[in-house]
Order: structure tokens, then sequence, then C-alpha cells
């Protein structure tokens, strides 16, 4: 019969009982919530994620102790990895000259670059890297040069600045040929990058790039982290090849014998993004998993609203039998009754649930994706809630005996 | 005479209640025509309820026949019986038992809806009821905004919208005062004599006086089953 008539009609009974009702709806809510959130959550860092990777460029790969993206109890494993030295960097370097082009770099956070009376805040990221990084990480200069082989061998201090520094330091004059202090040691800027923007809420463009030979002595003595190595093979069909080789070079550098495990991560595009995978996964089924279980609570909370709701209009649905109802109207109008209230529940769930996954792409600097798979998940999840749990109430609701449904009061 | 609208024969009714077994109607046969107007009398316990439960088709006697415009009750299912109450009888009760959200006009609707009659037609079929018991002016009011005459009209314009075969009236003056209950039973009156079926329920032999035959009703059989002499005509208010 009509839709729009038991719509309205079951609005009505929430009106009524709006205390109840609200309680209930909410555990359908904060299920729902939980699904969007994790959804919203996930499609917004994926996309702000695969932006960036494509950034990075499709031939490169990365060759690092542990891997960039972790989840799970596996750091373990990772933990007593030996560090790849700049040793061990260089030789690969060296071995992999004319397969491919590799680049060397290390990095630290926390610094503060000084020119007269202006420093940075927030700190910098201070990276050492050699004369292919720029390169093969696609970084671009935006004005003056990059340093060269000769400037990372003899060690010179010049460093080439990201945007944020231009603006906290420079305020408007031209940085090349100026100095800026970074800890204890002046660095005549040769170079600006080309701004990045920012990725998971981090800006990209407080950077300080050095020769990675600078690094290692203005640094520390001994090296205290790995240096990475990015490599970037000179053609697509050429990289599948280079990662191959890469790994071979590796293993003999790190003296692997055959049937040990590679002590070191290489990473292309697709590993990193499979990574990444794996652990948006993860917040996908927790998100799933603690969603419908409190579903399932909200699911007993409205059969029991149900329950309530034909006891207290017996004598309704008694009337509406007297003059004729049959049995499939008074199951079709609470069942519509109960899944106009799942619906209900389920549309506030959607709405906050999207609204906290904008609230995080917005604190990630990022836009955010409405998920709308989930989205329309959650309302088919709505739905077959409130039949499944509506169907007894409503079947109790159709079998009640007009003369004991009319006489009840 | 032509075939009666209401044939029941040797009809009884019992019930199990904590293992006892209750007959609430032990042999009742009677004939009902169309366009008779017919009171039904008896005590509490008499049995009267049931019976009318059963010629209203809300109920299936545990024995004997029913045939309701030469259809076997007995043989039908909740939903035929159902269908039934909806297209051949319509009640009017005692307590009016409508439904206190809908306005007037949704009540009255109610019912074709159910025999589902598009709203266009379901809506000017309602007004014409509503304006056919005096109360066109009150059509969007609820019950609660209502007085109980106007309610038991709302609810007799319901009982006829769908133009059944039996007004079938259980105590329909019951819950009103004196002056409101003769505009009720003169409002049955109108309907009979336009050719309307008509039976009341009730234990008041003033209200009993209206119907043109007394069907009396005693410990589950029918005491006596007579023709009033003296039906009321005058619907004075003193």
């Amino acid at each position: 019969m009509n839709i729009l008539e038991s719509i309205i009609q079951a609005l009505q009974s929430i009106k009524a009982n709006t205390l109840r009702t609200v309680l209930t709806l909410l555990s359908i809510s904060i299920g729902i919530f939980a699904i969007i959130g994790a959804g919203t959550a996930v499609s917004t860092l994926e996309g702000s994620f695969n932006t960036q990777l494509v950034a990075m460029g499709q031939n490169t790969f990365m060759i690092k102790r542990t891997p960039s993206v972790n989840f799970g109890n596996s750091w373990r494993k990772y933990r007593n990895r030996k560090d790849i030295t700049y040793q061990q960097a260089k030789d690969f370097k060296y071995q992999m000259e004319g397969i491919s082009l590799v680049s060397l770099h290390n990095e630290t956070d926390g610094y503060t670059a000084k020119r007269n009376n202006f420093f940075t805040d927030p700190v910098v990221t201070l990276i050492g890297a050699d004369e292919n990084f720029f390169v093969v990480k696609n970084f671009v200069i935006e004005t003056g040069r990059a340093f060269g082989m000769s400037e990372v061998s003899s060690s010179a201090p010049v460093v080439i600045i990201g945007n944020d520094l231009v603006v906290q330091l420079f305020n408007g004059e031209n940085p090349i040929g100026q100095f800026i202090t970074l800890k204890t040691q002046q660095f005549q800027v040769i170079g600006t990058l080309k701004s990045q923007g920012s990725m998971f809420g981090r800006s990209l463009d407080a950077q300080a790039v050095i020769p990675l030979t600078v690094f290692s002595r203005y640094h520390s003595d001994e090296w205290t982290s790995s240096v990475e190595i990015t490599t970037k093979a000179y053609s697509k069909e050429q990289l599948a090849e280079a990662v191959d080789e890469s790994i071979g070079v590796m293993r003999s550098l790190r003296n692997l014998k055959p049937w040990e495990d590679n002590t070191f991560e290489v990473e292309t595009n697709e590993s990193v993004s499979s990574q990444f995978a794996s652990f948006s996964n993860y917040l996908q089924v927790f998100g799933l998993g603690s969603g419908l279980i409190s579903l399932l609570a909200a699911g007993v909370g409205i059969m029991n609203i149900m329950l309530v709701s034909v006891k207290e209009r017996t004598k309704e649905i008694g009337i509406r039998k007297a003059i004729g109802a049959k049995r499939k109207w008074i199951l079709f109008q609470f069942i519509i009754e109960a899944i106009t209230l799942c619906q209900l529940g389920g549309l506030i769930g959607i709405f906050f649930g999207v609204l906290a996954g904008q609230g995080l792409g917005a604190l990630i600097n990022t836009e955010a994706a409405i998920p709308v798979n989930w989205v329309i998940f959650s309302i088919v999840i709505c739905t077959l809630m409130g039949l499944a749990f509506g169907s007894y109430p409503a079947w109790k609701a159709a079998s009640l005996d007009p003369i004991e449904a009319l006489r009840y009061e | 005479m032509s075939t009666p609208l209401i044939h029941i024969e040797h009809i009884a009714r019992t019930y199990e209640m904590g293992g006892e077994t209750v007959h609430a109607l032990r042999d009742v046969s009677l004939d009902i025509h169309s366009n008779e107007y017919v009171a039904l009398m008896g005590p509490s316990g008499s049995g009267k309820s049931t019976l009318m439960n059963i010629l209203g088709c809300l109920d299936t006697p545990s024995l004997g026949v029913y045939t309701f415009k030469g259809l076997d009750v007995n043989e039908m299912t909740d939903d035929d019986l159902a269908e039934i109450r909806n297209k051949e009888i319509g009640f009017v009760f005692q307590t009016f038992n409508l439904l206190p959200r809908a306005t007037a006009l949704k009540n009255i609707e109610l019912p074709l809806i159910y025999s589902g009659i598009s709203s266009q037609i379901r809506k000017e079929r309602a007004i014409k009821a509503l304006e056919d018991v005096g109360l066109g002016d009150r059509m969007l009011h609820r019950p609660n905004e209502l007085s109980g005459g106007q309610r038991q009209r709302v609810a007799i314009a319901r009982a006829l919208v769908t133009e059944p075969s039996i007004i079938l009236a259980d105590e329909p003056t019951g819950n009103l005062d004196t002056k409101t209950g003769i505009e009720i039973m003169k409002l049955f009156q109108d309907l009979w004599s336009k050719g309307n079926t008509v039976i009341l329920v009730t234990h008041e032999e003033d209200i009993a006086r209206h119907a043109r035959r007394i069907i009396r009703i005693r410990d589950g059989k029918v005491e006596s089953d007579t023709i009033n002499p003296n039906p009321v005509t005058s619907f004075e208010i003193p």
C-alpha cells in the first residue's frame, strides 16, 4: 500500500516517543558513524597518498632498512636490521652505474634555520643528498641551481632551501647568495625548491638540502641512521630488471647467504601502495567490525522498541483489522516503520561520519572524499536491519486477533 | 422473499479458557435480509457480543453454517474475512475507535486505502461521507478536537464510505449523552430509510425500540425474535 503513508505514520510515532526513539537511533548512528568515518578516513588518506605517489615518479624505487608504511606487530622483524652504511650505499651506487640512476640521501628532523633575527618555526627537515637527488626525487629547482658532484665530494657548505624557509627567513629578499645558519654552521643558499604543498598535514616545503658529505660530518661522527637509496630506472621497461639487479647487488654488499632473507626493503610505487592498502584495510575492517557490533546492539534495541510500539498500538491494530486491513498491510506498515527508524538513525550516522571525515581532511590539509560506496552500503545495511529486526514485531502485530486487539485498552 | 443477506443455521461458539470450555453461543439460527433494521438485545454474558463478532466476520463459529450473501464464511481465511469486513460491513463502536493521530478525513479514508482505491477518488468519497453526516467543516480536525457526537458521526461516515451491505453498530450511543444519542439514532433511521441494512447491538430498551425487528439473546440462544409493533419514529429532544 501507501509507502508514504507508512513513513509518515512512522515519523509520527517517533515524535510521540521522542526520547525513547532517539536513544535507540543513537546506537544505529554510532554504528553507521564508525563505518562511514573509517570509510571517509581511508578514502581521504588514499586520495592524498596516491597524489603523492604519482608525484614520486613511475620508474623510481627505494632501498631502505625498514618499510615506510608498517602496520601490525611486524616491527620486531625489522628492529635488529643493520643500518645501510654510507660505504655500502656508495658501493651500491658505483655498482649500479649504467643500469640506473642512484641517489643517496639521509634526513633528520628538528632543525631550526636562522638568518639574522629570523628563524624558522616550525622546524626544518634537513636532507643530506648527493648530486642525483634532485633528478631522482623530482625536487624541482625554482631559482638558482642544484649542487653538483664536485660540491658533494668537496663538502661545500651550500644549501638549497624550500619555500617555507624563503618566506620565513628572507621576507621578500632574494635568497640566492645569502647565508643561513643551520645548527652552528653557515651555509650559502644557491637555490630554492619549487613549492610542493603538503602531505598528511605536513608541509613539504620546510626542507633544506645540503650535500650528503656535509650532512655526515655535521650531523654526527657516526651514521646514526640508515642511508636511503633511491633508484630511478632509465625507462619503465627497465624497472623490473633494475629492481632485480639492485637486490642482487645489495645482498652481496650485505654479505647475505643464499638462504637468508633480505635485510632491506625494496619499495616500488606499487609495493608502497600495497603496504598502504593493507594499512587502510585494517582501518576499514576495524571500522566495519566495530560498526557492525554496534548495529547488532542497535538491532536488538529496534526490535525492542517495535515490540513496545506494537503493544502500545494494539487497539489501533484492532481498529485497522476491523475495518478490513489484511495481514500484509499490517506487516508492511510495521516493517516500513522499522526501516524508517533505521534509516533515520543511519542518516544521522552518515552525516556525522562524513563530517568527521571532512574534519580529518581539513586537519591533514587534503580534500576529504565522501565514500559513496560506503554510504550506499550503510543505506542497504539500515534497510536490511529494519527488515531483520522489524519482521518479528510486525509479524506479531499482523497475527493479533482483531477481537482481542479491539478490546485492549 | 429474496436470498437473505445473512443466513446462520445452528451456530455455536465455544472458547477454551483456563482449561474450561465456555459456551458463548449454543444454538442460534437466523436470517437477516437486505434493508432490515434489527436490534440485537441481551444482558451482558448473553452471547450477543459473540454473535455480533460472528455476524461482523471478526470471528467464525465453532459449529454450524454462516453464509454471507451466499458465501460460506466458515471456509474463509483471515484475509478473506478482512476483505468482507472491508467491503461489506460498516462497524460503529461504542468507543468510536477512531485513530487518535489521524484527522477525521484520514480516518474515513482508511478503509478505502485498504480496498486499494486511488487517492483522488478516496479523498472525494471521504469528503462526501463526512458531508453526509454533517461534518463537512470538521475535515481536518483530530478526534480529540471533536465532541463525542461528532466523533461518532465520523465513525459512522467511516462505516458508510465503502458502501457496505450492513451497518453493524455496537452500543453506538453508550458513550453519548441522551440528546446526542437521539441525534445519532436519527442518523441510523435516515440510513435505514435510504435502503441500508442496520443491525444495532444494545442492552438498552430505549435504543432497541428504534429497530423494526428485535432479537433477544439469553444464555447463548435466541430467546425471542419479534417484529417491533411500535418503532420510535419521532426524534423530539426531551
